[in-house]
């Protein structure tokens, strides 16, 4: 294991931890099925290579066609990426969050990831189409040689901290007074709506800071994987991430933390190891990964609901404790 | 003008395969109250299945019904086994989306080491071309018009005209009163698999057979216009699918017409988004999709 591959790695599981703290807050936390997260990803990755990336017409440049090319300086990038995700969940939870129900929801979200990579796949002029961006300036870049060491370690650096600064936000988040209504509200919404909770206001605040949280996920990743096209981000994608929240205990942020490292980072060491193999044809390998991360979802459903770690009893001094307060949405009361 | 008479004729074979998966979508989400979004990948298996029965040197008119057979079996299969333990478990509506999606991954993906990434095509995908003015069709095209209305024909007679077809309805309306009433629910529901399986799996070989080649990928396009006729007709309501189906057939191939064809399924996605914001509860539905509160 050198270190380049130990950077890979390391980066890998900070983004994939950020993501899976963000798909928490709005899946695990306030019951919002978010079938399009990757699409808030795509967009924070897409905003952060264009505006870190030189013109179009630039040379080296020229194989691809992109609009804009800013050449901003480092930490601009991901702040506009972060901003585009959030943006992004404006029209999106405005269009399904207000008036639908919950499962009509998660379809028009599954619906709106398919088709969004669509669109982006076929208009070329817009973000290279199907080719996608490349050759994505890392950041820094001008000042550090990106091919040293010193500059993976700080690669890790910057991802930690920004993993530090997600997980501060989503800490508060869950145990804040709005953090309890969002709880509220996915338990009972009529009940928390009853009580003067607003349901659409509450879900919408969670649909964008979750959508910003998961564009600053794609900032770092695009930074560092210099590319980002289409077949990134297929629908898939997201239930990696739901898979991983699901075993690592929804609703808990430690929980979806676990999970970051148990689902999409353990299961790309699991390719590593059994890819050197040659076991069947080229494509069993990944096809049957697939498969095992619907039986993950399906057994943890069905045996585990509330995960490896699951979100820990909120009760509160006074209330009356009763029988069923062990309950959890998606148990059976027993 | 002729473009647009050539889009009209190509229209009534798109509504004719809309209609075929979006009326079994819709029944089992109506009876059994499950949105399976593993439909497009029976559907696809489906294609699939009769692609290999067709290959075999089975006409492809024969493999279809290999292909409902198919689909009516698997879709029995996987609610037996899988829906219908969690929903007697108690999974809530979210997470049996969950659920049905997770199938969905796992059919596709199990699917593509058998069948490869390379697109299949039934043999009998040419046929004679047949003008009528300026409207021409091949006869494939004419024989799935043809079968569309038939099996519209026999869903409307199933459900008017049939003690099962008014099991089916009373189930869908109140099962627990249904139940009540005498009316074996768990037989229905079992007989409502079967029966929509068979049009997922005829819907998969038809939109296979239409669309010349196919590939595993297909499966999720085929999920999103089902859906969307599905929803714009009022999810639960297989004549408001048929509705649907209509409308979302004519407008997607004559958007392709005059604008461009890779964006057939961004239209009917347009259609969907509309239909969301302006009336959430379908055409013919009173609920739908309305949330129950708040």
């Amino acid at each position: 294991m050198n270190t380049y591959y130990a950077a890979n790695l390391l980066i890998f599981a900070g983004v994939d931890i950020i993501a899976c703290l963000a798909l928490n807050l709005q899946f695990g936390v306030s019951g919002i099925v978010n079938f399009s997260f990757i699409v808030f990803q795509a967009a924070g990755a897409y905003t952060a290579a264009i505006l870190s990336m030189p013109p179009d017409t630039a040379p080296d440049y020229t194989f691809q066609i992109y609009f804009g090319g800013y050449q901003l300086p480092f930490p601009i990038p991901w702040i506009g990426g972060a901003v585009a995700g959030g943006l992004l969940a404006l029209p999106i939870g405005l269009v399904v969050l207000r008036r639908l129900r919950a499962d009509y929801q998660a379809i028009a979200l599954l619906v709106t990831s398919i088709i969004a990579n669509t669109v982006i796949n076929n208009a070329r002029p817009w973000l290279n189409g199907a080719a996608g961006v490349a050759l994505v300036p890392q950041p820094l870049q001008e000042q550090l040689n990106a091919d040293t060491h010193t500059y993976q370690y700080l690669y890790i650096g910057l991802t930690a901290i920004c993993v530090a600064i997600v997980w501060f936000i989503a800490a508060r988040i869950v145990n804040s007074p709005y953090g309890r209504s969002l709880r509220a509200m996915r338990e009972n919404e009529v009940a928390a709506t009853a009580l003067g909770k607003n349901p659409t206001a509450l879900k919408m605040t969670i649909f964008i800071v979750g959508g910003a949280i998961a564009g600053l996920s794609g900032a770092i990743l695009v930074g560092f994987l210099t590319v980002w096209a289409p077949s990134t981000w297929l629908y898939p994608e997201t239930i990696i991430l739901f898979a991983a929240v699901i075993v690592g205990g929804r609703g808990n942020n430690v929980g979806a933390i676990l999970g970051a490292l148990l689902v999409p980072v353990g299961f790309e060491e699991v390719t590593r190891l059994l890819g050197g193999l040659n076991i069947g044809p080229p494509q069993l390998i990944p096809a049957l990964e697939w498969v095992c991360i619907g039986l993950f979802i399906l057994g943890f459903l069905w045996f585990r609901p509330r995960g490896v770690a699951p979100e820990p009893r909120h009760v509160f001094p006074g209330a009356p404790i009763r029988e069923d307060t062990r309950w959890v949405e998606g148990t059976p009361a027993s | 003008m002729s473009l647009l008479v050539a889009a009209f004729g190509f229209g009534l074979v798109s509504m004719s395969v809309i209609a075929l998966a979006a009326v079994g979508f819709t029944m089992q989400f109506g009876i059994t109250n499950m949105i399976n979004l593993a439909y497009g990948e029976v559907m696809i298996t489906s294609a699939y299945l009769a692609y290999y029965v067709n290959q075999a040197g089975v006409s492809i008119w024969i493999a279809m019904l290999g292909g409902a057979a198919f689909g009516a079996v698997f879709s029995f299969l996987i609610n037996r086994f899988v829906y219908a333990p969690f929903q007697r478990k108690g999974t809530a509506l979210l997470g049996m989306v969950i659920v049905s999606l997770a199938v969905s991954l796992m059919i596709s993906n199990a699917m593509l080491p058998i069948v490869g990434y390379f697109s299949a095509a039934y043999r009998e995908r040419f046929s004679r071309l047949l003008h009528f003015g300026s409207l021409a069709l091949t006869v494939n095209q004419i024989a799935i018009i043809v079968l569309a209305i038939g099996v519209m024909l026999a869903v409307h007679a199933l459900l008017r005209y049939t003690r099962l077809g008014k099991a089916m309805r009373a189930t869908a309306a109140n099962p627990t009163l249904a139940r009540n009433c005498g009316i074996p629910t768990q037989r229905v529901i079992d007989v409502v698999w079967l029966i929509t399986g068979a049009l997922c799996g005829l819907a998969g070989v038809v939109a296979a057979l239409d669309s010349d080649s196919f590939t595993i990928a297909n499966g999720a396009g085929f999920l999103i216009t089902a859906l969307a006729a599905a929803v714009l007709g009022g999810a639960g309501q297989p004549y408001g699918a048929m509705i649907g189906a209509v409308v979302i057939g004519l407008i997607t191939e004559l958007s392709a017409a005059v604008w461009a064809p890779d964006y057939k399924q961004v239209v009917a996605f347009g259609i969907l988004v509309a239909v969301m914001l302006l009336r959430p509860q379908g055409l013919l539905a009173k609920r739908g999709a309305l949330a129950a509160a708040g």
